[in-house]
């Protein structure tokens, strides 16, 4: 089974693609129109920078190739919601080119990424239609996958893997998983394929391709054919349906826009500067500071901050004794800190800065970054940590045996942690019982 | 202004639309009829846009208002500016010097406004010599000016990647008062931004390029016009060289490809669900409402040029017709470029003939009819500014000869249309309402 799919992403630019029409808030239908949205001869198209600052993020993201040069192109066909009947697409010279997204290990290749409007949306009423153009002329990027995805479980979890990303790089809105729409290609081998249109939502994609799947190879067995066809996705029966005989690129007689001219992309590219995907993040941070890929991956998911503090830190101090205190202390009181992060930053470097010249020992930072970052004192903090200390103490002097079990597994550890928090009745928090226990067991062996 | 400007319209067929009442005291423009007044019908000579009532002024329209000047009306022009012959239209205007004759086209109305009414400066536009054709037919200067010069915006489009707003007039003054006017960047047109700032200076013309074999095939009134008028501009010293341009005879086809492409795309909006007549059978399943509305309302050239146009752009006939025209366009642009290296322009006569009338125009089938245009396509194709001047008189009807300049050289060719007034007697068609 092969699954390509082609994912539009509508674009959060604050108007519309080719005129100033603003691109959300409209209170009813027809709301946020110009004669340009409703294709008024005479009208002409202007071009939303941002769109393609957008798309070039996007692009950017997916490791696809950015020409320095682009245009759009005018594709050809008559639908009621189609305010030109032909819509302003890229064909020759899409703002991405032939990039690859990785989903774990496995390598998912990005066909092309292309900057085009969006048309209106048709809505049917009794015997006839009504149109609300106030998505005509939305910005979108439609992303074309290879068709290397495998089943529809995988194409879900791409999609999901792939909108947390684009989440990273552009402010898309969280309720944005309807606003991507996606056209789902299925084929069976050796067999035409069909694509199901217009499909919102990851867990109707999965619904769709599923349905699809079932459905072809029922058809194949019995000995019938798979006859290439546009289909839809009916997400109250969550059945496809036959829609119309699939057109063919050659059939939208696509020409150059004459109205939008030349695009000098690399000119607007050179000015941005791309946010990083967590993915592509953790690979860096694996590379530049040779810490464990788990490790990195671990930070980065656990919060896209967490790893720029590391990175932050790595910069003043070593990034093993970095990545010591981001594992350490920060990563046990991050709830508390993630909120105050951009206060408490300097204060932070300053802490590990003082261990690395050696003016305090390594217990005394470790306390000192958990005072620092509980805003407490870290005099009272420290007799609670001498009390815990000695609590520990006291515990091992009873059972001596664990330090000999310990040497042959940490888990001995335990033992005493237990006693431990037993004996404080609780008012130790685990994590630093643990902490503590493990300091001075390793400081007897 | 001395006559009402309708009481003239009546005898000549001029205006598809004037507006109620305008300021006599300030000077009086017309647009063809794709160019869009707010409130004034549009209809680019076409039935399927009849009841289009504009709810913006084209930029030009803007800039002339803020001018000082005053919009009497909308002027007749062929059917989506596809005609030369301003025949095909809503309804033809007819030539100053003889009734009986076509003014020419696609701007026919607006070249005879210019002719008939005094100190009268008339817009129209140009998708392939519908700016210089008329101009020469009708004895008045034409200006069309480079590509991106002149903003599009309020436009109706036939043909998009050429095809500037231009200028007529009975005399050089107006056009070098009014190109400023109408020029100039314009966010609304993005083909306006990359323009150089519009110089009009005193540069001279010094050096003329006419293309070898120019007169092959014109009538001997037209040679005999051309051929003294290259005297009278070598005795103001101006040096003529005649080149090889052997490369402009592919500019015809190649036009005529990327002119049906993008008409093609250009008329497709027109289905009678958004602007324009709107009295198409809704009971239809929506494919069949497209095909009989626009076989209903679009006239023969535009369907045929439609047809061509989505025929050039299928499957593989894309890269056989069309991306192949692109390349012919470059080809041609840069022979220009070449002779212009050394030249100030290129000059050749407007048309073949003297105005037709409209007994022959029946008769001629649309091969020659689209031949007809041959001097004035090549440099509209590329971009290329241009002007048509009167230069002579044949049993009465003007002829023109064009001048083509480098792109954004409009200067060269206002000096030009100056040198042509003084040295060529220049008439004025009688009116008599």
């Amino acid at each position: 089974m092969k699954i390509g799919l082609e994912i539009h992403v509508q674009l959060p630019t604050r108007s519309k693609m080719f005129c100033s029409c603003p691109a959300t808030g409209a209170s009813g239908p027809n709301e946020h129109i110009c004669p340009g949205c409703m294709g008024m001869p005479g009208t002409r198209p202007s071009l939303n920078k941002e769109a393609v600052v957008i798309g070039i993020k996007l692009a950017r993201l997916l490791n696809c190739t950015v020409p320095d040069v682009a245009w759009f192109s005018r594709k050809i066909y008559f639908y009621p919601d189609l305010c030109r009947h032909y819509q302003i697409t890229q064909y020759e010279t899409p703002i991405g080119n032939a990039g690859e997204y990785y989903l774990d290990k496995k390598r998912i290749g990005i066909t092309r990424a292309h900057l085009e409007e969006d048309p209106g949306s048709m809505k049917k009423s009794g015997d006839g239609a009504l149109i609300d153009y106030n998505r005509s002329v939305m910005p979108l990027v439609e992303i074309v996958t290879d068709p290397d995805i495998s089943s529809p479980a995988e194409a879900r979890e791409f999609l999901k893997a792939l909108l947390n990303d684009i989440r990273h790089v552009v402010d898309l809105p969280d309720d944005g998983e309807r606003s991507i729409r996606v056209d789902c290609n299925i084929s069976m081998a050796g067999s035409e394929r069909c694509e199901v249109k217009n499909v919102t939502g990851l867990k109707n994609v999965e619904r769709a391709l599923t349905f699809e799947a079932v459905r072809q190879t029922k058809v194949i067995k019995s000995g019938g054919k798979i006859s290439r066809e546009t289909r839809h996705y009916d997400e109250e029966r969550k059945v496809t349906t036959a829609a119309r005989k699939k057109a063919f690129e050659g059939d939208y007689a696509y020409i150059g826009e004459p109205d939008l001219g030349a695009i000098n992309v690399k000119k607007i590219a050179d000015t941005i500067t791309t946010k990083e995907s967590p993915l592509n993040m953790a690979i860096r941070l694996q590379k530049e500071y040779g810490i464990d890929e788990k490790i990195a991956k671990q930070i980065v998911n656990t919060s896209v901050s967490m790893a720029a503090l590391f990175e932050h830190l790595a910069r003043k101090i070593s990034a093993k004794n970095a990545l010591m205190w981001i594992t350490g202390p920060i990563s046990s009181g991050w709830k508390t800190l993630e909120s105050q992060i951009n206060e408490k930053r300097d204060g932070i470097t300053d802490i590990v800065i003082q261990y690395e010249k050696d003016e305090i020992n390594r217990t005394e930072c470790s306390m000192r970054l958990k005072a620092f970052i509980f805003g407490e004192d870290p005099e009272n903090m420290k007799k609670n940590s001498a009390d815990l200390d000695a609590l520990i103490k006291k515990a091992i002097d009873e059972n001596p045996s664990v330090i000999s079990d310990y040497k042959k597994s940490d888990k001995a550890a335990n033992r005493i942690i237990g006693i431990v928090m037993k004996e404080s009745g609780g008012s130790y928090s685990s994590s630093d019982v643990v902490e503590a226990t493990k300091r001075i067991l390793n400081g007897m062996i | 202004m001395t006559s009402d400007p309708r009481d003239i319209d009546k005898k000549y067929n001029i205006f598809s639309e004037t507006v109620p009442s305008f300021n006599i005291k300030r000077t009086a423009f017309s647009v063809s009829d794709d160019i869009l007044v707010k409130g004034l019908q549009a209809t680019a000579g076409s039935r399927i846009l009849d009841g289009y009532y504009p709810v913006f002024d084209a930029t030009v329209v803007s800039r002339m208002n803020a001018a000082g000047c005053s919009v009497i009306g909308k002027t007749n022009m062929s059917e989506f500016g596809m005609s030369a012959f301003s025949a095909a239209g809503v309804d033809t205007p007819k030539n100053p010097f003889d009734p009986e004759r076509s003014c020419g086209g696609s701007c026919g109305g607006a070249a005879c406004a210019s002719a008939v009414l005094d100190g009268h400066i008339a817009l129209g536009t140009s998708a392939g010599g519908s700016i210089s054709v008329p101009a020469a037919l009708c004895g008045v200067f034409g200006l069309t000016p480079t590509h991106g010069r002149v903003s599009r915006y309020g436009q109706i489009d036939s043909v998009s990647s050429m095809g500037p707003i231009g200028l007529f007039a009975m005399g050089s003054e107006l056009l070098k008062k009014f190109l400023p006017v109408i020029s100039g960047k314009d966010e609304k047109d993005l083909v306006t931004a990359t323009q150089p700032e519009l110089k009009i200076g005193k540069r001279k013309l010094r050096s003329v390029a006419v293309p070898k074999n120019v007169t092959d095939g014109v009538s001997d009134a037209v040679r005999k016009a051309f051929n003294d008028s290259l005297d009278v501009l070598k005795g103001m010293s101006i040096d003529i060289e005649y080149v090889d341009m052997s490369n402009l005879r592919y500019a015809m086809p190649a036009h005529y490809i990327l002119s049906v492409t993008e008409a093609a795309t250009n008329l497709a909006k027109y289905c009678g669900m958004r602007c324009g007549r709107q009295d198409g059978d809704l009971s239809l399943p929506f494919n069949d409402y497209f095909v009989s509305f626009r076989t209903k309302y679009l006239g023969r050239e535009a369907k045929l040029r439609t047809a061509m146009g989505t025929y050039m752009t299928l499957g593989d006939n894309r890269r056989t017709f069309y991306l192949r025209a692109l390349g012919v366009r470059q080809l041609v642009l840069n022979g220009y470029k070449d002779v212009l290296r050394t030249h100030d322009a290129v000059l050749t006569p407007t048309m073949p003939f003297i105005a037709l009338k409209f007994t022959e125009i029946e008769k001629m089938n649309s091969m020659d009819s689209y031949m007809a245009s041959r001097f004035t396509v090549p440099s509209v194709f590329c971009g290329l500014p241009s002007l048509s001047a009167p230069c002579g008189y044949s049993d009465g009807m003007p002829m023109g000869i064009q001048f083509v300049s480098d792109h954004w050289n409009e200067d060269v060719l206002l000096s030009a249309a100056e040198l042509c007034e003084r040295s060529f007697k220049i008439k004025v068609p009688e009116v008599s309402p």
